[in-house]
């Protein structure tokens, strides 16, 4: 096994077993590191908790519910901020974050009192709202408070009213994939078949694993509506309460993100005999091939195709133009779980770029399998990583940039190596076709940006030269290439709004296309 | 050439074409790494037995949502290896049946019985 030891780490040997280097010739039965353990003490770990990974990941991206967490104000404050999983209703579920403000008190002497009055007062603030998340906490789970028990107390109450109980403290699990876990399968057990479909198609589809980072469901729900196929529930960017409490209707399960939402697809397969079809929604080519693969299964692949042409006719020069700047640029792919594999061999082919490190901080060797299975011999796969461990291996491979979150990002950015959000984003969507082309844009901004030659000034102290002036983006990116290659005609950098969504909610989709004519025929 | 000659020649080509279409597999496709053994060798059963009909022109089945959802990722699999592999053209349908059953061997062992996925054998999803 190919095991990579830092320095930094040598005082906790057990963290050795955790990253591997890919060398010529090896596979997944050579090199694989560990993957979703409980952290070792002593490393200081850049992971979430269990309470994040339910509540803050895939709750809360539900559109139309109020997200109650029951505990300290300060576990639904941190992160809520953070978040960019927007919404067609007004962002609802962004502008508004809800918490019972546990206090000693309520630990000494019991918190329902509290969260049936939170319950009761948030509804009645939101009288348009009728459906609620409930989330326990570590403070509410040590003390055992009957958050079911209560839901159904206020339910008595108020009966058109809906609450979700997620039991999911933050010490479940070794990080927020704990939660991701428990949520998925606490809404299939409480939720899933509680509401009957409303069909509006003979083609349906769930949308799994999306949580509408900047728009990114929303482009992927646009090119399924212009094949005709209904999205009867997207889990859960954007998505609804009670649509997702029909997911039983649907025909098939799309799934996106594996690590996150791959269980409630498994469990819908087992206990309603929905397929799961996993694709990628990241990239030209395993796009394309996913909307081929979903028209395929509704035997509608002409529209699929007439999608693929004309998107790939408007973007691909765009894309084209970067890839040919952005070429042997490196990068660290350091996301959280499945950007990892969605990405690791796409934006070489496709952007030119070489990933010399992938990491997780939350994945299963299960993600490590598809992100080594798809990154170049050489690739230094780190799991869980500390924050020493980060620096080293940026000293070490020298990447231009680092795609990754806030945290690392930030420590990143001290050590003058550029950081993209790879969980938010800087200016996504990224999904689509056009949202690829904004990722090759902003991979462009960070590799390439004159501002690099400014960050390592001290301004109070260094000299700055005043007879010249800075070296341009062109100057820096375009130095490799010849004027032919350069100016190639049609190719463009990118030339899309900047909201590229937003117009999306008012189309009007051709009810036609949802019907299957030869089905009606027979 | 003698007979053991020629015989690891085919081996070494057989075994160059499967290398090839597995480096397809691993970087392009996801069907292959659903989460615990069981669902991989269902996995794998359905999608590479329906490319190996595919690819010799043999009836598939697709009638049901499940086999139907195979064939879908077979079809793309297929076309992607007569897209990428000229020297498919040139394969006579048992070499194609050889071929195929020996990709899966090689796909079920690196998937399965050889990973060091220590979560494939958990119990529950």
């Amino acid at each position: 096994m190919p095991h990579h030891e830092f320095e930094c780490s040598t005082c906790i040997p057990e963290r050795k077993s955790h990253a591997v280097v890919k060398g010529e010739g090896e596979d997944l039965t050579s090199c694989l590191p560990e993957g979703h353990l409980l952290t070792i003490p002593g490393t200081i770990s850049e992971r979430g908790c269990a309470y994040c990974g339910a509540k803050h990941v895939i709750g809360t991206p539900m559109k139309d519910a109020i997200h109650m967490s029951h505990g300290p104000v300060g576990c639904t404050y941190d992160t809520w901020h953070t978040k960019r999983y927007i919404s067609d209703n007004d962002n609802f579920q962004l502008k508004y974050t809800y918490a019972t403000d546990m206090k000693e008190s309520h630990v000494v002497f019991g918190g329902g009192d509290l969260l049936k009055k939170n319950i009761i007062e948030a509804f009645k603030a939101h009288p348009e709202i009728n459906r609620m998340t409930v989330y326990q906490t570590c403070a509410s789970a040590l003390i055992g408070d009957d958050m079911e028990a209560i839901a159904r107390d206020v339910l008595k109450e108020m009966p058109d009213k809906d609450i979700f109980v997620c039991n999911s403290p933050g010490f479940a699990g070794p990080s927020q994939s704990g939660g991701h876990h428990k949520i998925n399968i606490a809404w299939i057990n409480e939720k899933v078949g509680t509401v009957e479909p409303k069909i509006t198609s003979d083609y349906v589809i769930n949308y799994v694993g999306d949580y509408n980072i900047q728009g990114d469901c929303e482009v992927m729900c646009d090119y399924f509506k212009r094949m005709g196929i209904q999205v009867l529930s997207s889990f859960t960017g954007n998505g609804s309460y009670d649509e997702l409490r029909s997911m039983h209707g649907a025909h098939l399960n799309v799934l996106e993100c594996a690590r996150s939402a791959e269980y409630i697809c498994n469990e819908l397969r087992v206990k309603y005999g929905i397929p799961r079809l996993d694709i990628d929604g990241f990239g030209f080519e395993p796009l394309s091939d996913s909307l081929m693969k979903v028209a395929r299964f509704f035997g509608i692949e002409d529209r699929a195709q007439a999608i693929i042409d004309e998107e790939t006719a408007r973007w691909k020069p765009e894309l084209d133009w970067y890839k040919k700047r952005l070429t042997g640029v490196k990068v660290c792919l350091w996301p959280g779980g499945s950007k990892l594999w969605h990405w690791a061999n796409v934006i070489h082919e496709e952007m030119g770029v070489e990933v010399v490190s992938l990491y997780t901080k939350f994945g299963h060797q299960g993600d490590m399998e598809k992100g080594v299975a798809r990154a170049q011999p050489g690739t230094l796969a780190i799991d869980d990583p500390n924050e020493l461990e980060g620096i080293e291996a940026m000293e070490k491979l020298k990447p231009d940039v680092i795609f990754t979150g806030m945290r690392p990002g930030e420590v990143a950015k001290k050590r003058r190596v550029q950081y993209l959000n790879a969980h938010a984003y800087h200016n996504g969507p990224y999904k689509g076709y056009e949202g690829w082309v904004r990722f090759a844009r902003d991979i462009y901004n960070a590799a390439f940006s004159p501002i690099h030659q400014l960050s390592g000034i001290d301004i109070s102290r260094d000299p700055i030269a005043t007879d010249k002036g800075f070296m341009t983006r062109k100057m820096i990116s375009d130095v490799k290439l010849t004027p032919e290659e350069a100016n190639v005609e049609g190719e463009r950098p990118y030339t899309g709004d900047f909201d590229c969504v937003t117009k999306l909610r008012n189309k009007v989709y051709d009810p036609e296309l949802s019907r299957n004519h030869e089905q009606a025929a027979v | 050439m003698s007979d053991e000659k020629v015989n690891m020649k085919v081996e070494s080509v057989q075994n160059t074409r499967i290398m090839q279409m597995e480096d397809y597999i691993m970087k392009h496709c996801l069907w292959q790494f659903h989460s615990r053994s069981w669902d991989r060798e269902r996995q794998n059963e359905g999608v590479l037995s329906k490319a190996k009909q595919l690819l010799c022109d043999e009836e598939v089945a697709k009638e049901t949502p499940e086999d139907r959802c195979y064939w879908v990722d077979a079809l793309s699999l297929t076309e992607a290896f007569r897209a990428r592999f000229a020297w498919f053209a040139q394969m006579d349908k048992e070499s194609i049946k050889v071929l195929m059953e020996k990709l899966k061997e090689r796909i079920d062992y690196v998937t399965i019985s050889g990973s060091l996925n220590k979560e494939l054998t958990v119990a529950r999803y």
